[in-house]
């Protein structure tokens, strides 16, 4: 009868452990089944509101005050994954820049020290690159940089090569009613904050959804690159890269896991492709001069630091697509491309030599035609006709680019001409020079 | 039984130095090691390595380390080595099953409307839900191995004291059972890993054939009272199929992180093709194999089973 019993038992617990394992094993083939099903599908985060029912008490109170914020937070990636609105707001007391609210100490707008809590190589790569402090030494100048932030300026290629240009005057001139809404608009992506740290991730990763796609698109980048002096925008649209973007980009992979691209994803370039994703044989950065062989923003270009690597990791991209001969005759053309437009702007140089050996230039900037030509000549002109090279806008080059520059040379000839001759005439009576310099 | 004797006869006469449950405690102990490895190569895929993210990481190398003077200390004073590796293989459990609760919890949306809280998208874009109970199964792995089974498949443990505990099956039917489990786990990674390419490469199907054979046929030698030839054979040859198809998948996964100009790019292999998960079925198929060792204790353990 015992022996009967054990038995018993025994049987029953087998039975339950097949019963377990049965319910464990069709569960899990189940979930294979739909997994399949699901396949390729993206992920729900940014259509499903994470925040809908939250009781957190920011989300509570903004849902009132707000309620644009809350829904786009509601729908980013970030919401998805339990960051909440006091990771990145709140702060301890005293902290530079806070401010009391409703209780909680916070910064209204987070620093990139703030992002840096969770994508730290991201906001290095972004501190050492033209996006950080020398972006916002180009309208504010650097006199009243720490000897922290000077230090962080002249470790970037940017702040080492043109410490300080002073192309701020125009910053002076016009004011800050409309500097407000203008360069610093822009600029203060590298705009330092209260706290020490340098510039602005929400100027391309827009608040609140933080979508992936946003930040990709070129049009992203178009907020600032655009315009007769970086136009950029305008030349890619008019590239082939910008023209498989606007015919067949609703077809890409925007959603890409980082660091995998590959023209499956991106079967052309973008300006973020080019500059930033990892993409080829070259790995995601933040820092957008990485990959640039030339300061093609400078007056008269030059080659940058270790120029060579750069060159490399931007023909890694490239190379997914192009074969490297047709590479190294794009790259060679377009350095004779840049060499021709610095020996454009050089001659402008020559052109205004002799109105600066005889002081017939004024010292104040901006203050007479003269000024403005020969600024253009190179700021505006130069500058989008070496971009139009690089980024094959040649409408930029030729018509916005050289042609211009053509224009503006003859002017400062001209120009030139009539102040020499105007300065001659003054003399003739045998008088001392009259001073050229407008008040 | 000695399974593998059944079909190869000839691996009587090889003199094998570790026991059974020998080589699986030194796979729980490469395992701890090596899932430190592939955790820590996971949790960087977003750049930065959260506080709780590091939990697994440190663990790892720290368990391997205690499970392999448990082995070298079993050679002198079995118990004693024991109280070493059974808190390990415990907590082993507990950080599995902790990391699984922090996976999960990813494809969960609590705050969300009703209905909206969790789908299978979001459990294929979250972070691998079953992949931290990969620590667990170590753990129940070792638990069983460390025991001694008297008489062998009795499913009689001798437990401290020479206390006996009876299990509803062999050690050798819990190993094949535990086998299965496993490949279900990994079975169910890999296929939420592949959804997300949307099975766009056919050669992804293998693995997941490969799973649901490693699954049905370990399920099936488990619950076979006594296996015949036949049966062994199946089963031998199917973990062999796996661990061929792992370590093609593995090769396939590194080709895929290459450029085209085969240049190796860190983030490649931290965010693109996994290089060390495909190699979790050979791990698996490997521990499935090692069951069919002589499972014969007795001559180690005489001291540790005097009355």
């Amino acid at each position: 009868m015992t022996e009967k019993k054990s038995n018993s038992v025994w049987g029953a617990s087998r039975l339950l452990v097949v019963a377990l394992l049965v319910i464990i094993v069709v569960l899990g083939l189940a979930l294979v089944v739909q997994a399949i099903g699901n396949a390729g599908k993206p992920s729900e985060v940014g259509r499903v509101n994470a925040l809908a029912n939250s009781r957190d008490a920011c989300v509570e109170c903004h849902r009132q005050a707000t309620p644009g914020i809350v829904d786009q937070y509601g729908h980013s990636s970030m919401a998805g994954a339990d960051v909440i609105c006091g990771d990145c707001h709140e702060v301890a007391s005293g902290y530079p820049g806070s401010e009391d609210h409703e209780g909680a100490n916070i910064l209204k707008s987070p620093t990139t020290a703030m992002c840096q809590k969770c994508h730290q190589q991201e906001v290095a790569q972004f501190a050492h690159s033209r996006h950080g402090i020398p972006a916002y030494v180009a309208f504010a100048g650097s006199k009243d940089l720490s000897p922290e932030l000077m230090a962080q300026f002249e470790a970037v290629p940017e702040g080492n090569f043109d410490p300080n240009k002073a192309r701020n005057a125009i910053f002076a001139l016009e004011g800050p009613e409309i500097t407000r809404f203008a360069c610093e608009s822009c600029h203060s992506i590298g705009k330092p904050a209260a706290d020490g740290s340098v510039g602005q991730c929400q100027k391309c990763h827009l608040r609140h959804e933080f979508s992936l796609e946003q930040a990709r698109k070129p049009e992203t980048c178009n907020n600032c690159h655009i315009g007769p002096d970086h136009p950029q925008w305008e030349i890619y649209q008019e590239s082939a890269h910008g023209i498989a973007y606007a015919t067949l980009g609703y077809t890409w992979n925007w959603d890409a896991e980082p660091g995998t691209l590959t023209p499956n994803d991106f079967p052309a370039a973008t300006c973020a492709i080019c500059h930033m994703s990892g993409f080829g044989g070259t790995a995601t950065t933040h820092d957008v001069g990485d990959r640039l062989t030339w300061f093609l923003a400078a007056q008269v270009s030059t080659r940058r630091p270790a120029w060579q690597d750069n060159m490399v990791r931007m023909q890694s991209v490239c190379l997914e697509c192009h074969n490297k001969e047709f590479i190294d005759d794009f790259y060679a053309a377009a350095d004779r491309g840049v060499e021709a437009v610095n020996a454009r702007v050089q001659e402008a140089d020559q052109i205004i030599q002799p109105l600066k050996d005889q002081g017939l230039l004024t010292a104040a900037p901006f203050d007479e035609p003269i000024d403005f030509i020969y600024f253009e000549n190179w700021h505006h002109w130069g500058r989008t006709a070496k971009f139009g090279m690089w980024m094959q806008g040649a409408d930029y080059t030729q018509w916005h680019g050289a042609y211009e520059m053509l224009s503006d040379l003859a002017d400062l000839r001209k120009l030139t001409k009539e102040k020499l001759q105007a300065a001659e005439q003054v003399q003739v009576p045998a008088i001392p020079p009259t001073p050229t310099t407008t008040p | 039984m000695y399974y593998l004797a059944e079909i190869l006869p000839g691996v009587r006469r090889l003199r094998i130095p570790l026991s059974r449950d020998q080589v699986m405690l030194l796979m729980t102990a490469f395992n701890e090691y090596m899932l430190a490895v592939e955790i820590y190569l996971a949790h960087s895929i977003s750049g930065t390595i959260v506080p709780y993210e590091w939990i697994p990481i440190i663990f790892g190398p720290i368990a391997g380390t205690i499970l392999i003077l448990a082995g070298l200390l079993a050679l002198r004073n079995r118990p004693l080595a024991m109280w070493l590796a059974i808190p390990t293989f415990l907590s082993s459990i507990v950080v599995g099953l902790l990391g699984a609760y922090f996976h999960i919890s990813r494809a969960l949306l609590v705050f969300a409307p009703a209905g909206q809280r969790t789908s299978i998208s979001l459990t294929i874009w979250a972070p691998p839900i079953l992949a931290p109970l990969t620590f667990a199964l170590v753990g129940v792995l070792g638990l069983s191995a460390i025991w001694v089974e008297s008489p062998v498949d009795s499913g009689a443990l001798i437990l401290f004291g020479g206390r006996r505990l009876q299990l509803p099956y062999s050690k050798s039917h819990g190993y094949f059972l535990w086998v299965s489990m496993a490949m279900l786990a990994t079975l169910i990674s890999s296929v939420l890993d592949h959804a997300r390419t949307n099975f766009s490469n056919p050669w992804l199907w293998v693995p997941t054939a490969a799973g649901i054979l490693g699954v049905v046929v370990s399920l099936g030698i488990g619950l076979i009272d006594k296996p015949n030839r036949g049966d062994i054979w199946v089963y031998f040859v199917s973990m062999v199929v796996i661990i061929v198809v792992a370590v093609t998948g593995s090769v396939l996964h590194i080709l895929s992180n290459l450029t085209v100009e085969n240049t190796i790019v860190g983030e490649r292999f931290i965010r693109g093709a996994p290089i060390l998960a495909p190699l979790l079925y050979a791990d698996i198929a490997g521990l499935g194999l090692a069951v069919l060792l002589d499972p014969d204790e007795t001559p180690r353990a005489r001291e540790y089973l005097k009355p």
